[in-house]
């Protein structure tokens, strides 16, 4: 639904972004996540057909956002980083007059406000001025204008700045349920936003793509593949030559001792890409007849693959040529 | 072509509701009423004091020719006017792209369905009608001062006079548009707006410094002087050419503006 290639745009002598290659299927959602002044609202304008890309080429629903803006520009919903609001509207006149301008027919616009209004949560409001809207109800009438039209691509910049968590929770559930039916894109710093709502995440750092996949892959891949994290009694010889012999172990590394009772210890496993050993390292312990008295998986969490990735030298292109890093490992909660 | 009718339908309804909306209009308004009521009795008493001293002076058997004073009491109210509102259009079409760019609203409008050119001719039409509109009661001064004056002044003048000042008001409100889409300040707005249409109102006396061909074509170009023709009762293609033409190029301009906008912007 949305095929980005070598897309890059430069300002001047600064390049904001630099041959971004991406695609989402129809009826995904992808999270677009990056640092500031990575090049998501960039990205995002050039596919909403706001800004020009310099050179590459990107296509939503098939069109070119340059060539066919206006094809473009008819199935999509955008919400800019700033909800682009009349503060002189009510929210109901404004969604009609987005309405209008987006093409919805006189006879459907009354069902359409009144599905956003239903939608965003709204409802209650139809009939306030925009101006004395708060901060959170203002985002979500801009998510409104997003999809009041019923684009099938939906393109949100920061779709939960400045909302409450309990708005942030809603607005997360809007944005899960319009996958299916609809393709969305969307940009965040938050990092939970991504694992909750996105089917895919793309991380972008300095103007490039530098992993694209599913937050899974992307947590298991970065370390290499599920990592465990045992309490074992015996010294960490007998335990490493024990775990030595369990095919596909790839890494045994001893952890902090402290708090620990003696003769125990904590060791960090990491067994190969995508490969569940748990079973066959129980047994292996069991069988050696060492202590096993805790177990659990522990996965990079996104946080860490995000840090791991946008804080490297040299990007890649996909997250499957990430290095495994020991030091992405990291407990979950 | 019906698409684009539906679109600046969309865009004119939202503008002129915005005005209707907005104190700041009320304001303006408001001080553009007082300030006609102020211009329109200081009008009407100089051509009192025109028509008597001709009296006088015809009295006292010196030749002099007569004067039409209803004529010249709406030739010189509308003159006036046309000054007037030299200040007052700058303010009303200082806000029709600089707070679009100031709210952000802009990224909505150039990635809808939209062209710039709907958006233009529908902002305009907006605050074209909405001068309009707050122009409506002051033809109440005119109607009383003219009712019953015998010879009557004739429909077509007053209708062409008032015509006039629609196109001076477009061809103003245009070129502030094309200023204002530049800028995301309203008050910088209206003061280049003021500075242009200022400029294209005195160069017929500014042309009088320049001779030839040079010199002509500074002089056609003087809002005053096409203004004045109308005011007057002439019906001068030259000057429906030329407020035509600054309409124009008022939204051909913001057109283009808004298009390079999307190019520039960092």
């Amino acid at each position: 639904m949305i095929d980005v290639e070598h897309l890059s745009k430069v300002y001047g002598s600064t390049s904001a972004i630099a041959d971004v290659t991406f695609s989402v299927e129809p009826g995904e959602i992808l999270g677009f996540l990056g640092p500031n002044g990575a090049g998501k609202t960039t990205t995002m304008r050039i596919l909403a057909g706001y800004l020009p890309a310099t050179s590459g080429t990107a296509k939503v629903a098939g069109f070119e956002v340059h060539k066919d803006s206006m094809a473009v520009r008819q199935r999509i919903g955008y919400l800019p980083e700033s909800p682009p609001l009349y503060p002189d509207m009510t929210v109901e006149g404004y969604l009609s007059f987005v309405a209008q301008i987006k093409g919805v027919n006189a006879g459907d616009r009354p069902q359409r406000i009144q599905s956003a209004l239903t939608r965003c949560n709204l409802l209650e409001k139809r009939k306030t001025i925009i101006r004395k809207l708060s901060k959170g109800f203002r985002q979500r009438v801009g998510i409104a204008q997003a999809i009041v039209h019923d684009p099938p691509v939906i393109i949100l910049d920061e779709p939960t700045v400045g909302l409450d968590p309990r708005q942030i929770i809603e607005v997360r559930n809007l944005i899960k349920n319009l996958a299916g039916d609809h393709t969305v894109i969307l940009s965040t710093h938050i990092l939970p936003e991504v694992s909750m709502t996105c089917s895919r995440v793309a991380i972008i750092n300095h103007g490039q793509v530098v992993a694209t996949n599913t937050p899974e892959r992307l947590m298991t891949q970065l370390m290499g593949g599920s990592g465990y994290e045992l309490e074992v009694e015996g010294d960490f010889e007998s335990v490493q030559r024990c775990l030595q012999a369990v095919q596909g172990v790839t890494a045994i590394e001893p952890m902090s001792t402290d708090l620990l009772p003696q003769n125990r210890l904590k060791i960090k496993v990491v067994s190969g890409s995508e490969t569940e050993l748990g079973s066959e390292i129980a047994t292996a312990l069991v069988s050696h007849q060492l202590g096993l008295y805790e177990m659990r998986r522990v996965q990079a969490s996104l946080e860490t693959v995000f840090l791991q990735l946008t804080t490297e030298e040299t990007p890649v292109e996909n997250a499957s040529e990430v290095e495994p890093s020991d030091e992405a490992i990291e407990e979950t909660p | 072509m019906k698409m684009l009718a539906y679109n600046v339908l969309a865009i004119y309804r939202r503008e002129l509701q915005s005005y209707f909306a907005s104190p700041l209009a009320y304001a303006i308004a408001t001080i553009y009423w007082i300030l006609a009521g102020i211009l329109f009795k200081a009008a009407f008493d100089g051509v009192i004091d025109q028509g008597n001293y001709v009296d006088l002076q015809a009295q006292s058997g010196v030749p002099i020719s007569p004067i039409d004073v209803p004529y010249e009491l709406l030739r010189t109210y509308l003159g006036v006017m046309g000054s007037l509102s030299l200040f007052v259009l700058p303010i009303l079409s200082m806000g029709l792209y600089a707070d679009e760019r100031k709210r952000g609203t802009l990224e909505l409008l150039a990635t809808s369905p939209i062209t710039n050119w709907a958006v233009a001719i529908g902002k305009l039409l907006g605050v074209l009608t909405f001068f309009i509109t707050m122009s409506l009661p002051l033809l109440l001064y005119e109607a009383i001062a003219l009712n019953g004056v015998d010879p009557p002044v004739p429909l077509s003048v007053i209708l062409l006079g008032h015509a006039g000042l629609i196109l001076l008001a477009a061809s103003v409100l245009s070129l502030g548009m094309f200023v204002s889409s530049l800028t995301d300040s309203t008050i910088l707005a209206a003061i280049l707006t003021f500075a242009l249409v200022l400029c294209l109102w005195i160069i017929s006396e500014l042309a009088k410094n320049f001779g030839g061909i040079v010199g002509d074509a500074l002089f056609n170009l003087s809002l005053l002087k096409h203004y004045t023709n109308l005011v007057q009762g002439v019906v001068d293609t030259s000057s429906l050419v030329l407020f035509a033409s600054y309409i124009f190029l008022g939204i051909f301009l913001t057109a283009q503006s808004i298009d390079a906008l999307r190019f520039q912007r960092s």
